[in-house]
């Protein structure tokens, strides 16, 4: 029964990323120069799976750096706009990839509005991940200081201890673990990812990703890209059996006894507050805040408008729609069903657990092209388009899922399948419910990265099923300043849909999340 | 459930009725545009679905080809250029076509069985406004562009990743020599060239004209016409222009093929759809979708190009194209010259 409920997820995930990659490598294999060992000799490839680590790691570092003190000051005080602040700071991560790398461009580009020229430097690299990847590193260790006892804090404060010591001696192990797992996470999409490097890495800081796809799209060096392929796949599973393994061993009961928000006090404390927010506006709001900045010429004239009326926008916009919804119903059942498994496996549950990440861990271009060798004759199908486009959302679903079952207590599943209920009873009834929250917010994420999703209709696109995306890219890929216009216009519409999305399917933020809905879904 | 035998009974109808005729497959790359009406003309008259895959730059199209080619993916390739068809051929992925087009003369040749449809030049543009405001002259030649006075206007494109990139390099060797070439990108990079990724990258974040650093970008001959056509404000002139130099125009052939081993029952209509690339409506309104030249000789121009986009008298492309190994030899050789 466990292993049937498996079966499912198990064979999509091997049709749709494993099957594929596999047929690529087996088509390079053999021709490879450089040979599996040989990537470490030859200087190159060397130096970009090294940048690729070291950027993901200073990334997730500065994450953690900056994140810290700002789910502090988030845990700790009541203010105004407080939950306003937690809710924007999704933003940055249901934002598209290519959105984002435009308004970081728009910032620190070669005619940022704030006239600093970050190009050719990895720093723009950095700072587009670290705007990324800040509110997982925050949500987690808000959720993690919520968790805090508060009857410790207070016994340390009364025995003596400075806020400081409190919160080095109580406070900081009992977070650690969150941060722990939030740190893997970030350090896994920023080693993993794809779009974000390709536009502001440019050519001097490529991480090994953008490597593997001009190997393989513009080279047909499939032996090396196989290589190269091979590695990130390995260092990329590595992190995520560690995140894995972090991940299950959090499953702790919420706490009743926490401490309470309470509004800031003094000048040191407002302080503290100010600086968190202004924090926040400069990493996370910035590069939202310079699309819209540029794109407000065309909207003040009115051509914006035009933009939005074209036939071509109104298919982008349908089609794009479209597919989320198809993909969403493929990947959601898919994803349930990995979560309920992945529990159900006692022994085999981290490995399980860490299949998830197989969507985000392959290559976009590896899939893509594997997929065209192994399907010639589904080529710019339909199906074969929603299943790339629902291996996006996959592990969007079976994490946040995976995560909320570890902190369901077993005793109502026990009671109630006592008193006669089914399996699947006890499922509907009773662990359904206590998931729900993070369920939607799981689907929220997915649905919204799928909004914005480059790669996949980058490979497998047909002119009559235009996205948002491809539309964005085809307009930067003429000249002539009404393209540019239309470009940062469409990019608006697709931030607005994301927006849209995520509100409509998470629903309205509660003050205090569910203990089950926390930040691990992200 | 009548009904849902119905329902049934005409699913497998339609099903059988789509297996019958089933559509022609076009690869092109992205850039591939021509207006509705015209592909809904085609498909009527020859009586058959056209499904269009766009693949990509060429070179990612051509990828695709080499590596389905036990399976074709598409029954009719478009974009391949003169830079890629050695490899297309080396590879053999690609049927002779002998029709009438192939037959008639083309303002460009390109190999056999490759029928031409369309041309353009890479060549470098420039931003008038921003050297009318610094009184800066435009550089006369290659080497001037070495020269101080020209440091850090020039934006090029990664011949690894990008063709407009890898078309500028052949020019510069072609029109210079091989040995003289790189020492002038030797020169350029101690001048402070600088290297995009792609074309996008260079034009819309690099280039002067929409708030870059620099002046001059390596892009096509119609970009500036194009200009005119995708400006916000009528403009009576074009802000950018041409910069023809020795050794920094690169012509481009565009052709269309027979994939080989493609869906036998449709070579006919694979055959019409050649032809209609080549038809007189065709050549006139590619001039301005796709932003190319045509390749049916007698062609009337359209208005912007002969306008803003005049064609360029000379270019410089290698007397013969260069092979696979060739090209990469180069390509090694300018990325050590230029970026390591």
């Amino acid at each position: 029964m466990r292993f049937a409920l498996s079966a499912l997820p198990l064979g999509f995930l091997l049709l749709f990323a494993a099957a594929p990659v596999a047929r690529l490598l087996a088509e390079g294999w053999g021709t490879a120069e450089p040979g599996f060992w040989g990537l470490w000799a030859d200087a190159y490839l060397r130096g970009r799976v090294l940048w690729s680590l070291a950027q993901a790691g200073l990334s997730a570092a500065l994450c953690v750096l900056l994140g810290l003190p700002l789910a502090w000051v988030f845990a700790r005080f009541e203010f105004a706009g407080r939950a306003l602040a937690l809710r924007a700071l999704m933003l940055p991560f249901v934002v598209p990839t290519l959105v984002a790398a435009m308004g970081v461009l728009a910032l620190f580009g070669p005619r940022g509005v704030l006239g600093i020229d970050g190009s050719d430097t990895p720093w723009l690299l950095v700072y587009g991940n670290v705007f990324f990847n800040l509110c997982l590193v925050v949500r987690a260790g808000v959720d993690a200081l919520d968790q805090v006892s508060a009857s410790r804090v207070a016994a340390a404060r009364t025995l003596g201890a400075t806020p400081w010591r409190a919160f080095w001696r109580v406070e900081w192990p009992a977070v650690r673990p969150w941060l722990a797992s939030a740190a893997c996470l970030a350090f896994l999409y920023c080693l993993s990812g794809f779009g974000l490097a390709l536009v502001l890495g440019g050519q001097r800081w490529a991480t090994a990703e953008v490597e593997i796809y001009t190997l393989v799209a513009h080279e047909l060096a499939l032996g090396q890209a196989g290589v190269l392929a091979l590695w990130m796949l390995l260092l990329n599973g590595a992190v995520a059996l560690a995140y894995a393994a972090i991940e299950q061993r959090l499953a702790v009961p919420a706490r009743a006894d926490r401490l309470p928000r309470r509004a800031a006090r003094g000048m040191g404390e407002r302080a503290a507050v100010a600086a968190a927010l202004a924090l926040l506006g400069a990493v996370a709001a910035a590069p939202l805040l310079a699309i819209v900045w540029r794109a407000a010429p065309a909207l003040a004239d009115g051509s914006a408008w035009r933009v939005l009326g074209e036939p071509a926008t109104q298919l982008a916009l349908g089609n794009t729609l479209r597919f989320t919804v198809l993909a969403l119903a493929l990947a959601l059942p898919m994803g349930v069903l990995h979560a309920v498994s992945a529990q159900a496996l006692r022994g085999w549950g981290v490995v399980w657990r860490a299949a998830a990440f197989l969507p985000f861990v392959v290559s976009p271009v590896t899939v893509a092209f594997g997929l065209l060798l192994l399907y010639p004759e589904w080529t710019a199908s339909l199906p074969l388009l929603v299943a790339a486009y629902a291996l996006i959302a996959y592990p969007f679903i079976a994490k946040a899922l995976a995560a909320a079952l570890d902190a369901v207590p077993p005793h109502l599943a026990q009671a109630a399948a006592t008193l006669g209920a089914s399996p699947w009873r006890v499922f509907w009834r009773v662990t359904l419910p206590q998931v729900w929250p993070a369920l939607r917010r799981g689907t929220a994420f997915a649905a919204a990265t799928m909004l914005g999703e480059f790669a996949v209709s980058l490979f497998l696109s047909r002119p009559e099923w235009l996205t948002l995306t491809t539309l964005i890219h085809q307009r930067l890929g003429r000249p002539g300043e009404s393209n540019l216009q239309a470009a940062l216009v469409l990019a608006g519409l697709l931030m607005a849909l994301a927006l849209l999305v995520f509100v409509l399917i998470e629903g309205r933020a509660r003050p205090r999340p569910d203990p089950a809905d926390h930040a691990r879904t992200a | 459930m009548q009904r849902r035998c119905l329902l049934a009974a005409a699913l497998i109808a339609s099903a059988g009725l789509a297996a019958a005729q089933a559509p022609l497959r076009v690869i092109a790359h992205d850039s591939f545009e021509l207006p509705a009406p015209l592909l809904a003309q085609f498909e009527r008259e020859a009586g058959v679905k056209l499904q269009l895959i766009k693949g990509g730059d060429a070179g990612e199209v051509l990828n695709r080809l080499i590596l389905t080619r036990a399976k074709p993916i598409a029954d009719v390739a478009f974009g391949i250029d003169n830079a890629l068809l050695p490899r297309a051929e080396q590879a053999g992925v690609f049927d002779a076509y002998d029709g009438p087009a192939a037959k008639r003369p083309a303002a460009a040749p390109l190999g056999a069985g490759v029928v031409p449809v369309d041309l353009g030049y890479v060549a470098l543009n420039v931003d008038k406004a921003w050297f009318a405001g610094k009184g800066l002259a435009l550089p006369a030649s290659l080497d001037d562009l070495a020269k101080p006075a020209y440091k850090n206007l020039l934006v090029v494109q990664h011949p690894g990743t990008s063709s407009p990139g890898q078309a500028f390099l052949q020019a510069t060797i072609a029109g210079l020599g091989e040995a003289q070439a790189f020492e002038w990108w030797a020169k350029m990079r101690a001048n402070g060239v600088k290297v995009a990724k792609g074309w996008s990258e260079a034009y819309y974040t690099d280039f002067t004209r929409n708030g870059g650093t620099r002046p001059i970008v390596v892009s096509y001959a119609s970009s500036p016409a194009a200009e005119v056509f995708f400006s916000k404000t009528p403009l009576t002139e074009s802000p950018t222009a041409n910069l023809f130099l020795r050794g920094s125009v690169y012509r481009q052939v565009e052709g269309v093929a027979l994939v080989k081993g493609g869906n036998p029952a449709l070579r006919q209509a694979a055959g019409q759809f050649i032809e209609f690339l080549r038809s007189a409506p065709v050549q006139q309104a590619l001039q301005t979708s796709m932003w190319m030249y045509p390749a049916e000789p007698g062609t009337p121009r359209a208005e912007l190009l002969r306008r803003h986009a005049a064609e360029p008298a000379r270019f410089d492309n290698p007397p013969t194209e260069p092979a696979g190994d060739t090209l990469r030899a180069w390509q090694d050789r300018w990325v050590r010259t230029v970026l390591r």
